[in-house]
């Protein structure tokens, strides 16, 4: 990873190639690389449809290695759906590919200067721009095959769907998985908008004749990499509980707790959870003929995916997330698994985020234009987007969006962005995170339950009144230094749990690079990513009036609680004086 | 027909192999009622009349709710007749952290923990509502259902008429309140209305 490639999309004459060493980016990547390059090349107050706005690509510093679970790679740019700084991570196979043919970034840049679709092809003889409006409004599986057919099955891509081509809000950039299937996404924030207002449709990469990167010392780095994986596998939840039920297994945990938002966040309990839970669903998935297990990616050793069948044993689409199931499941009062892994299949055939999706269906169930329950309404609607009819417009812009076309008041949003499938009411500590991130509401900003071993900011009591503000500091210092190294962040659990697997990650780090990185090295990191972040986003005319929840969080009690949102303003404004 | 009596042959029993006891899952997960004494801790209750081994319970069951609420202390919190017993190993996510009995995270739900009545509870025997999730469904299944566990008449029947044809030619043995009957004759079997839990018991053969 010694390069950056740059594209130019509007240069004259076409678009311009450049490749040139990292500079004052060396040594970053992943989610510190994406925020470095916005922050400092992106003027914040530019449109993020405009020439001045610029897609950031990059895999994380260990991707393209042999060590397990670093498969992560991070999206950014300034947000269409958010309006400031955005950094959206996916699985899939890119990451390591990019990686390895020796990319540390690509940066999509300018605009062109008329319509038309663009396909770019990187593998090891360099890189080719090749205008193809054959491509135009393509899902993404129909583009993928596509794409196979003409480069062969070796490839991976990195595309857009027609929502990304309408340039709609609520767009993702598609990453294909072992199987050369668009089934992951970099979802949040309208990614794919960006890309598509730069003209790319998809980007192939083809590794064929690269070689994995080495480490600076190779037996420590295999030591390493070994006991890591060692504590990734005897840990019940990365050992156990993901692998046999997936992050749906959240979904009995989470209704229980009287956390899960039902029906547009009108309660925390969704009374036939049990249907659509990740019990129900490895269950359904293996009667199949289906996995229950299943890795995003080359060298995952959680395997906390799947791949689900249709009533007749036919693929339909991956196994659906937590807040995939919740999002068209409790949030909008549907209790089928078959229709809710259709809804999965048609967002990422469209290119659109399902916790955008479905939250923006709920608000509109709430609104009247479909009844709670109805799911055959709820795939109706989601068509609409991929039709790009005036209706599935506005709900392809976004909850927020939606909510002030059809009059809706209670809308969970925080910058514009859909909350996730945890109610800030029940547990009050995410809503802190949820209201302060930088990224808009984002379960993901805050996860990196590391923070106690990282000690970030000194030894906080959790039992004290202001832990809430501190936990959450610290979780996203914590989360922004691991989004920064391409691990995916469920590692996080076995790292919490057992100190000597926290270590084999920094060894297998220090292996690598031939560093000497501490706890202290990686919250510094940490850190410097968050206040980059902040930056941009003040500069982008944020205020202390976006670190908010809606209103009604405060106002309407949930059951079965009977409990609002009760962090002071003046506590989350506090949040970030470290 | 016995209906909530505790004695072991009242209700229904069915004599399965180990592998059928798969069937059995989605009832573990919904929930069911046991009879127990109620006023105790949730550790009297499940390892000295439910014989869940102390060990398996700090180790393995790291996420308890009663009545919806996260429990941190199991030789605290009482359980009152009519109560929900929710049971977990460790969950992803930081929300799965926080809800973890104990867990460093604890802070961040403190407005729905689990705190003890200043009232002690009355003591007796009662109905407790148990729920197992994940990787404790399919490892404490043949503990509750050897004991017995209890089933609205209408989740009975609607649990009954999904097992396959495929159950019931492997069904070693049906028993109902003591009296082995065939699968034919279960069938038409009049169950009792809803507001009357029916018994449903399992034994495990080779």
């Amino acid at each position: 990873m010694d390069k950056i490639l740059r594209i130019d999309m509007g240069a004259e004459g076409g678009p311009k190639v450049t490749t040139a060493p990292p500079g004052e980016y060396a040594g970053l990547g992943g989610r510190a690389l994406t925020s470095a390059v916005v922050s400092k090349e992106v003027p914040p107050l530019c449109h993020p449809l405009g020439a001045n706005n610029k897609l950031v690509i990059a895999p994380g510093l260990l991707s393209g290695t042999a060590a397990a679970m670093s498969g992560r790679l991070s999206v950014g740019c300034k947000s269409p759906l958010t309006g400031g700084i955005k950094e959206a991570n996916a699985g899939g196979q890119a990451a390591q590919v990019l990686a390895r043919l020796g990319y540390a970034a690509i940066i999509l840049e300018g605009k062109p200067p008329a319509d038309g679709l663009y396909k770019v092809l990187i593998n090891k003889d360099g890189v080719k721009v090749i205008p193809d409006n054959s491509l135009c409004m393509l899902g993404n599986y129909d583009l993928v095959e596509k794409m196979k057919t003409e480069y062969g099955d070796k490839i991976t891509c990195m595309s857009i769907g027609p929502a990304g081509e309408m340039k709609l809000p609520n767009s993702s950039v598609a990453i294909t998985d072992m199987e050369l299937r668009p089934t992951r996404h970099a979802g949040r924030g309208g990614v794919g908008a960006v890309m598509g207002a730069k003209g790319v449709k998809v980007i192939v990469l083809d590794d064929t004749g690269m070689k994995m990167r080495q480490p600076k010392d190779p037996e420590k780095f295999k030591d390493a990499n070994k006991r890591f994986v060692d504590g990734l596998r005897k840990h019940p939840v990365t050992g156990e509980g993901l692998p046999a039920y997936g992050t749906n297994v959240l979904t009995n945990i989470i209704n229980e707790a009287g956390a899960y938002p039902t029906k547009n966040f009108m309660w925390g309990r969704f009374d036939t959870c049990h249907k659509i839970s990740g019990e129900t669903q490895a269950e359904t998935e293996t009667a199949r003929g289906g996995l229950a297990t299943h890795g995003c990616h080359r060298g995952c050793v959680i395997r906390c995916s799947g791949t689900y069948m249709n009533k007749d044993g036919h693929y339909l689409t991956k196994q659906p997330e937590y807040e995939t199931v919740w999002a068209f499941g409790g949030d909008c009062g549907i209790d089928d698994l078959d229709a809710i892994a259709m809804l999965d299949r048609l967002c990422d055939d469209y290119g659109l985020d399902t916790i955008e999706m479905g939250v923006t269906i709920a608000v509109a169930m709430d609104a009247g234009l479909a009844k709670f329950g109805d799911a055959e309404a709820a795939i109706n609607l989601v068509k609409e987007v991929g039709k790009g009819t005036p209706l599935g417009r506005v709900l392809g812009s976004g909850a927020a969006i939606a909510g002030k076309v059809f009059g809706v008041e209670r809308v969970p949003v925080v910058k514009n962005q859909a909350l996730p499938a945890y109610d800030p009411r029940g547990v009050q500590g995410i809503g802190v995170t949820y209201a302060t991130t930088p990224m808009g509401a984002d379960h993901t900003a805050g996860y990196a339950i590391t923070a106690n071993i990282l000690k970030v900011g000194g030894f906080v009591d959790p039992l004290k009144p202001q832990g809430q503000i501190e936990l959450s500091r610290n979780l996203q210092i914590a989360t922004a230094a691991i989004d920064s190294t391409g691990m995916c962040l469920f590692i996080a659990f076995a790292l919490l749990d057992q100190p000597d697997t926290f270590q084999a990650l920094l060894d297998i780090i220090n292996a690598f690079y031939g560093l000497a990185l501490t706890g202290d090295g990686v919250t510094d990191l940490g850190k410097t990513v968050l206040k980059m972040e902040r930056d941009f986003n003040a500069r982008a005319g944020f205020t202390k009036a976006q670190d908010r929840l809606p209103e009604f969080f405060t106002k309407e009690s949930l059951q079965p609680h009977n409990i609002t949102f009760m962090v002071k303003d003046e506590e989350l404004d506090s949040l970030f004086n470290w | 027909m016995g209906k909530t009596g505790n004695r072991d042959s009242e209700g229904l029993n069915l004599s399965v192999s180990p592998e059928q006891v798969a069937r059995f899952h989605p009832l573990m997960q919904e929930g069911f009622m046991v009879r127990a004494e109620v006023g105790c801790t949730i550790k009297t209750l499940l390892c000295d009349q439910f014989k869940v081994s102390p060990e398996y319970l700090e180790t393995r069951v790291q996420t308890v709710f009663l009545n919806g609420k996260p429990v941190d202390d199991l030789e605290s919190a009482e359980i009152p007749a009519g109560a929900t017993l929710a049971l977990s190993a460790a969950m992803p996510g930081l929300v799965g952290a926080t809800l973890r009995r104990g867990g460093y995270y604890a802070r961040m739900r403190s407005d729905i923990t689990y705190r003890k009545e200043e009232a002690p509870g009355a003591r007796g025997e009662g109905m407790v509502r148990i729920k197992l999730f994940n990787l404790l469904g399919p490892e404490l299944a043949p503990t509750f259902l050897a004991k017995g566990v209890w089933l609205s008449s209408s989740r009975l029947r609607e649990f009954l008429s999904q097992l396959p044809e495929e159950f019931w030619t492997q069904c070693q043995a049906i028993h109902l309140d003591g009296t082995t009957i065939t699968a034919t004759a279960l069938r038409r079997v009049i169950w009792p209305d809803d507001s009357e839990p029916v018994r449903l018991s399992v034994t495990v053969g080779e």
